[in-house]
This record gives structure tokens, sequence and C-alpha cells, in this order.
């Protein structure tokens, strides 16, 4: 009876989630008052998670609540790396975009952009005691740490640079300090705020990066002229009573809002904690991306994923030989590509057709699909290890195909496949911390938005790996019983 | 009186090996059954059609009411496996390695098929389950896992569990060829008790004494036909040359 309960239950797991599968909230644009706005969240002190409040606040945040409430929109932000931003924006999950987006042509062909809330410059960052770098024509070969599709990473890729791509600006501050790259291009506001944050005196700003002025503004999808319209509106009105000179001025100590202000910026830092409270501080944050996130997607995950794996197993060994095919298929698509690539396919790849999935549901359904496929071969190795006289003495007291499989071999191939399940398990809960790129927040992700903020990389993300050891190390806990309690009939 | 089982024209080939060639016999209600022959000569394969465990290629099995002519059987599916599902309802099956659910207790093994096959209800199941327990000497271990008996035991139980499921007729198949030769004994016992209470039995044995003094008929396999059948004179007395040579070969072993 327990078993079949298990049956049922995986069952309705499964088909819950692809009854989440059908599209949500497919089709036109933004409904009259919601305007979903993606921002990083990890880029201070334009977007950043206040460390005392874990607010969103910033820059652009600010400027986006205040473009909000004139238009009279019902904003809710969106928080993802910035390289999830435009397939994002693409795959109509967010309606607009408020991070310091700067104006190219590239972006212009492709995307409305507003009227400019920010000119900024931008500089070279070096090692302090690199002096080889001062200009664009000195990058030339050398290696730049970039986000890929910034306009800061087209401007060191014309200079001739060897651009590494990373997730955000300060990892990128990271491989400068550590030596692997020997410059990055950013914003000066930026820059400005992560040396005053950090306090570090291991790199320094060496020279500007050209003289071109830069414009940021907000970007929208071209279908979507209306909401633009209504931002340069809302925008002009704001520049007009002093709102967004306020706001700069509380920011930056200087107009960024109008040409040549960012020229004499005075910025604080965003972050003035020690390091002890920063740990202090995320720590209980982590702890909450764990419970909410991490966790929960793991059960979930590994459920439907057990399931799929048990029915991809059983079509591995049916007689009917199309179903033997597809199986086969399946666990040589999951197994042969890249956990990231299924995850950016389900939930960027399937957006861009009419199909799009809540974030989460995206996760379960991208892992779970991932635990399937290599969960079958196990669960097809352990029925297979099943003596064929079990078959037999079931098929002679009147069982039917289900029920035999139910009954007698499902029980005792269980036993054969929990180490190695475990082993999948284990897996699982590491591979959801890729989940934050797909828009999910959990333990990984908290850990991502305090070091971007605080530069303290090495105890945050040791704390992290903490987190996702002291889970794993509880679950092979767990594990000696469950085989004990299975092995229960063994000699 | 019609005869309780019936097989006609059995005819099964494994790959271009043809293990049956014709095998016809009836069998009484009530009566013993032993089929012995040498290896490969075809016996056990002829009681794996008896419950469709091998489907026969040609051929006609009848058990009671239940039949199939496998020379023409049902073409519709559903039909066929209803054909199949009812002869498999009439007999229980001994196995020579008992086949016993390791991970259900003594008494799990036993109601398994009466409650989740037959639907019977869980309390009589088990007190009928307590009852064959106790014919089969095994009272009080009901709560044992098969893993926790001895080799006799073990199979003491496989016949308590095949007889649950209230068949007309009980196929043994080599039942106590995988045990050590002190455990033999009991098992025998058990089978001579169900002998003497009228039940119908089919076995596939070599331990010719015992066949010599339970047997009603004995049909001699050889080359997937039966080479000679009578009563149990054929184990004293055979009158084929191969049926000498066989028994010859087997009581000097014994």
């Amino acid at each position: 009876m327990r078993l079949t309960r298990a049956i049922v239950l995986l069952t309705l797991v499964w088909g819950a989630l692809l009854g989440f599968a059908t599209p949500s909230y497919a089709g036109d644009g933004p409904a009259a008052e919601v305007v979903r706005v993606g921002t990083e969240g990890t880029y201070p002190p334009f977007t950043y998670r206040d460390p005392k409040t874990n607010t969103l606040t910033g820059f652009d945040v600010e400027v986006m609540k205040a473009v909000g409430e004139e238009a009279g929109w019902d904003v809710r932000f969106v928080e993802a790396p910035f390289d999830s931003l435009f397939p994002s924006l693409d795959s109509k999950r967010i309606d607009v975009i408020a991070n310091q987006v700067t104006i190219n042509p590239e972006r212009t062909a492709r995307y409305l952009f507003s009227t400019p809330y920010t000119y900024s410059h931008g500089v070279i960052v070096t090692a302090a005691d690199n002096d080889d770098i001062t200009t664009l024509a000195d990058l030339k070969g050398r290696k730049t740490a970039q986000t890929a599709s910034s306009n800061w990473a087209e401007v060191a890729r014309k200079a001739g640079a060897n651009v590494q791509y990373v997730q955000d600006f300060g990892p990128g501050v990271e491989l400068l300090t550590q030596g692997r790259v020997d410059a990055i291009v950013n914003d000066n506001i930026a820059v400005l705020d992560y040396l005053a944050t950090s306090g570090t005196k291991q790199v320094k700003i060496s020279g500007n990066a050209g003289d071109e002025v830069l414009e940021q503004a907000l970007t929208f999808r071209q279908a979507d002229p209306v909401l633009r319209q209504q931002a340069d509106q809302a925008l002009a009105a704001l520049a007009k009573d002093g709102t967004l000179a306020k706001i700069s001025e509380k920011y930056f100590g200087a107009d960024v809002t109008v040409k040549e202000g960012s020229a004499d910026v005075d910025v604080k830092g965003s972050d003035s904690r020690t390091r002890w409270e920063v740990i202090k501080d995320t720590a209980p944050k982590m702890l909450g991306g764990l419970i909410k996130g991490t966790i929960p997607l793991t059960v979930a995950s590994f459920l439907a994923g057990l399931a799929l794996a048990v029915l991809a197993a059983l079509a591995r060994l049916s007689s009917i030989r199309p179903l033997d095919w597809i199986a086969r298929f399946y666990i040589s698509v999951i197994r042969g590509t890249p956990l990231l690539v299924q995850l950016f396919l389900v939930f960027f790849g399937l957006g861009q057709v009419g199909i799009k999935l809540d974030p989460y549901v995206a996760a379960i359904l991208a892992l779970s699909l991932n635990v399937g496929g290599y969960a079958a071969e196990v669960v097809r190795a352990s029925i297979l290890s099943v003596p064929r006289g079990q078959y037999e003495a079931a098929t002679v007291i009147g069982m039917e195909y289900w029920q035999s499989m139910r009954r007698v071999v499902l029980p005792q191939a269980a036993r054969i496949a929990v180490p190695p399940l475990s082993n999948t398990l284990l897996s699982l809960i590491k591979d959801t911390s890729l989940v934050s790129l797909i828009l999910v927040p959990e333990l990984f992700h908290e850990a991502n938005v305090a070091a971007a903020l605080s530069t303290e990389y090495l105890p945050l993300y040791a704390l992290a790996a903490l987190f996702y050891w002291v889970v794993c190390y509880l679950v092979t806990l767990a594990q000696a019983p469950l085989e004990r309690r299975l092995s229960r009939y063994v000699a | 009186m019609t005869d309780l089982i019936e097989v006609r024209g059995l005819e099964k080939s494994f790959g271009d090996q043809q293990v049956l060639q014709g095998v016809d016999f009836t069998a009484a209600s009530g009566t013993v059954t032993v089929l012995l022959g040498p290896s490969g000569s075809g016996k056990t394969t002829v009681l794996r059609s008896l419950n469709v465990l091998e489907a026969p290629d040609a051929g006609l099995v009848r058990i009671s009411d239940a039949s199939i002519d496998f020379t023409a059987p049902p073409t519709e599916k559903a039909a066929y496996r209803q054909a199949i599902r009812a002869l498999r309802a009439r007999s229980g099956m001994v196995f020579q390695s008992h086949n016993l659910f390791p991970h259900r207790t003594v008494l799990g093994n036993l109601i398994e098929g009466p409650v989740q096959v037959q639907g019977r209800d869980v309390e009589e199941a088990t007190a009928s389950a307590r009852a064959l327990l106790d014919q089969v000497g095994l009272a009080g271990r009901e709560d044992a896992y098969p893993s926790q008996l001895s080799g006799g035991q073990q199979q003491r139980v496989g016949i308590a569990r095949a007889l649950a499921l209230k068949p007309e007729v009980l196929l043994l198949d080599e039942p106590t060829s995988a045990l050590d030769p002190e455990l033999v004994g009991e098992v025998l016992a058990v089978i001579r008790d169900l002998a003497s209470e009228n039940w119908t039995l089919m076995i596939v044995t070599h331990e010719v004494r015992f066949a010599r003094d339970v047997a009603d008929q004995v049909l001699f396999l050889d080359g997937g036909v039966v080479a000679e059948r009578g009563g149990a004179e054929v184990l004293t007395d055979p009158r084929e040359e191969r049926t000498q040579r066989f028994l010859a070969r087997v009581l000097d072993a014994g």
C-alpha cells in the first residue's frame, strides 16, 4: 500500500507539473497596470539590496519607482543576472530593463530606449602596480573581464582586448586582483562605488575608456512603444521638477542625469559593514534561500524526476520498440547536454515560442527531466537485478504487468537502487545553485547578491559551500537507515 | 466422469530446437500425475504450458472449464489475455527454487495472491493462510521472512502459497531438486499428504521411489513425446527400453 501511495503521489506531482506547463501568462505584453522591471540587484550603487533592510534599492531602482509613480504603473521588480535580462525581456518575463543599459547601435536595432536618465563615461581599471594600460589602445591583446552582454564588453572587444566573460562586475575585479586578467572596462560610477565599498588598494582607475559620453536608458521591447512613450513623459516631468537630480545627488553627490554631470561624482560606497557584519547579515538570508528555494526545488524535482525515471526505465524494458526508442533518445539527450543549457532551453527557449513557465516551474521541469534521465538507467539496472523467478511467481498467482511491477519487482529493485540514487540526489542538491540564472532565488543567489555588494567573496562563498555540505551530509546520514529498512528481509 | 486436465498435440520450439513434438494426455480429478524423463525431454515445458509461462506453438490445453487452443488462439488480444488469465486461475505452481517474495513475510507471501489478485478479504485470507501453514507444519512462522527459513521450510511455504489461491490443480516443478538431501523428506511428506487428501497434482520429479508411492499416472517423456505411459507400474516394470535405461540410471544415482 505504501508503494501504491508513493506512485500515486509521484504521478500527481508530475501531472501537476505538466499542468503548469500550459502557457500561464502567454501572449500580449504587459497588462494595463503591472509593469515588470528587470534589474540585477548586484550592481551597486545602481541596483542592489540594502545591507540593513535587504530591500532592493539603488539609483536605477529609485528612478524606476519614480517613473512608475509618475506614469501610473504598478511596478514589480524581477532580479536576474545581467546576461539574463535581455532574454527575459525577449521572452516577455519582464517588460522593461532598468539596469544602466547603455544605448548602442546593436541594441537600438532590437529594442526601444527611453530618453537617457544617466550620462557616464567608461574607465579602465587595472592592478594598482600596472602603469602599462591607460588608454583603450593599450588594451589590444590584453585580457579583460566583462559581463558578456554589457556595452563595456563591446567597447573592450572593439579595442582589441581578449575578453573573458564574468557574471557581473564584482567577480571581474576579483579576477583582476588575482592577476588573472589585465584590465576591466566599466562605468566610472560603478567603479568608484566598488573602490569606496571594498577599500581596496590593489586596483585603480588607470584612465578613461575613450572620450565618448555614454547614455543609459530604460529598455523596452519594440512591440511596446506605448510603455516607452509613457516612460519618456514621466522622465521629462521628473527632470523638470528636480526629482532626477535629487536622486542622483543622493547616490553620487552629483547630477549624472544631465550631460557632463558624471565628471565630479563623489561616491561613498554602498556597503560600509565589516566582514563579520556581512556574514552575520547574509547567513540568515542564505538559510532562507535554502529553505524557500533550494530544498523545495530539490524535493519536487527529485520526486518528479524519480517518477520519470521509473517510466523511462519501464519503457526501456518494454517489448514495444518505439517506447524503447523514445526512452533511449530522452536519456541520451539528457546525459549528453549540460544542465545549464537544459535550464536555458526550458526557460528562455520555450519562452520565445509562447510557452512561458513560471521560473519555479521551469526550474523544477528542467531539473526533474535531468534527474529522470540520469536515474532511468539506475532504475533499469535495479529492475533487471530482480531474478526472473520473481516475475514468474507473480505471474502464476495471477498478477498483471503493472501489479507485479508495483507489488513484487519495484520494491525489490528499490533496495538495489538506493545507493546510486542517493548520488543523484546529492548532485541535484548542488545543481539547484544554477537556477538563480533563470530568476529563481535560492541559497547561492543570496550569496551572490551579498558578495556583489560587500566584495567579501571568500567568506560568503565558503559559507554557501558549508550550507550545501551540511545538507548533503544530512542526506547521507538518512541513507543508512533507509537502506537498513529496505534490506530488512535480506539474511 | 470427464478429465480435469486435457492436453492435445502440444508443440513447442525454442529457436530451432523442437522441445515438444505433440504431447497428449489427460488427468482425472483427484489424481497424481508424475512426469519424468531425461533432462531436455520437455517435462518442465509441459508443466509451464499448463499455466502459459511458456506459450505453446500448437495444441490444446484445458483445465476444468478453461481452455486455450494454441493452434488457433483468440485473435483479439484482450480475449487471448482473458483466456490466459482464466487458465492460470485454475492452477497453482511450486517452483524448483521456491521463488518466494523475499520482501514479504511468510504470511505476506500467502495472502498476496488471495488479497491482491482474487480480492478476498484480508482477515479471511489470513485465517485460511494460517490453516495452510499449520497443514505444512509451519504454524508460528507467519512473521518470518523467507531468508530466515531453511530450504525445506521455504519450499513448504511455496506449496502453501500455491494452495492459498485454492487452485483446482497444483503444478510442482522439481520441488525437491534444489534442496539439501536431508531436507527432501519433509517436503515430500507434505506432498504425500496432499495426494492423500485428493488434490489433483502434476509433479515433475526425479524421486522415483516417492513417485511409485503416490503416482496414479506416470508419463515418461523422451524426445518431446510421451514415450511411455501408465500407472505406477511404469516405474517398477517399464515396457520401453529407454524407460528402463532411464530408471536404471536414476535409481543407481539415488
